[in-house]
């Protein structure tokens, strides 16, 4: 199955879903198909007017365009999702690589497609990463 | 570049023996048609998708908690991205923070091996004004 992966680029939660035998849904499997297919010169920073329109289908045009590009990347992953994890307060999500309103945003967009979905806090000791680790498991074996 | 491609990054938890070298030799020794680039962190490997989740699956056999992977969306030694080319590197950042915590999923990981079961960890709640007042006034 597609399990989307919140925050989108995680490295612990690409791991763990492809572990537990299924398709992670990234943002650097969408960045590639735009390194290898077109032209551009360095994305996600540059975008195509195709994106641009992506965008609007997510957030609104009095939207900042950094939430706008963000959802033309994450929009069409969260649509063609059958489940999503999403792991709660990740540090780096928010600060100079994150933005907390785009975090928002895909949080309501998973919400309203109703799929299986998965809340876990970002492990911080040994304990939370027992946790995490089960909850994840017990998640994804019982997704059909 | 073909569709096919798939650069993939694997990581060394911080609890984990092996060491970047000796994950590198060993994805060189399995012969494959591949690019291996040795980092900081594990090493980078680049080729057909079918050999790199080949190569993916045989060098969790050296040690199966301990070594994370994810696909990278650059090509190894893009000018781009590529510090030898000055490039800027913008996940860095992201990647030593997840870098820092692997060493708990890797516990994790090792305990669902010996079936232990986790135990819930307790919210920890705010500080209220009131107590937070009372340990002022008592220093």
């Amino acid at each position: 199955m597609k399990v989307f992966i919140d925050p989108p680029n995680s490295l612990i939660l690409y791991d763990i879903v492809e572990r537990f035998g299924h398709e992670p849904l990234s943002t650097m499997a969408a960045i590639q198909e735009r390194i290898d297919n077109m032209e551009i010169d360095m994305p996600p920073m540059n975008v195509t007017l195709d994106d641009v329109v992506k965008g609007l289908k997510y957030a609104g045009i009095e939207v900042p365009s950094g939430i706008r590009g963000r959802m033309a990347v994450w929009g069409p992953l969260i649509d063609s999702a059958d489940a999503a994890i999403i792991m709660d307060d990740a540090p780096f999500a928010f600060g100079c690589v994150g933005c907390e309103r785009s975090n928002m945003m895909v949080k309501y967009l998973i919400k309203r497609r109703k799929i299986p979905t998965l809340h876990v806090t970002y492990p911080e000791d040994e304990e939370g990463g027992k946790l995490f680790v089960a909850k994840a498991k017990e998640f994804l074996e019982g997704l059909k | 570049m073909s569709e096919e491609r798939e650069t993939r990054l694997l990581m060394i938890s911080p609890a984990s023996m092996i060491t970047p070298n000796q994950l590198a030799r060993a994805v060189q020794s399995m012969g494959k048609e591949v690019t291996v680039k040795e980092t900081c962190y594990g090493c980078l490997v680049e080729g057909p998708k079918a050999e790199v989740h080949e190569i993916r699956d045989e060098i969790r056999k050296l040690d199966n908690n301990g070594i994370f992977s994810k696909v990278r969306a650059y090509p190894c030694g893009d000018p781009r991205r590529c510090r030898a080319h000055h490039g800027t590197r913008p996940g860095f950042a992201q990647l030593e923070s997840e870098w820092k915590t692997l060493a708990v999923v890797n516990a994790g990981l090792d305990a669902m091996d010996r079936g232990e079961q986790a135990k819930e960890v307790p919210v920890r709640e705010q500080l209220s004004i009131d107590k937070f007042k009372k340990i002022c006034e008592v220093s």
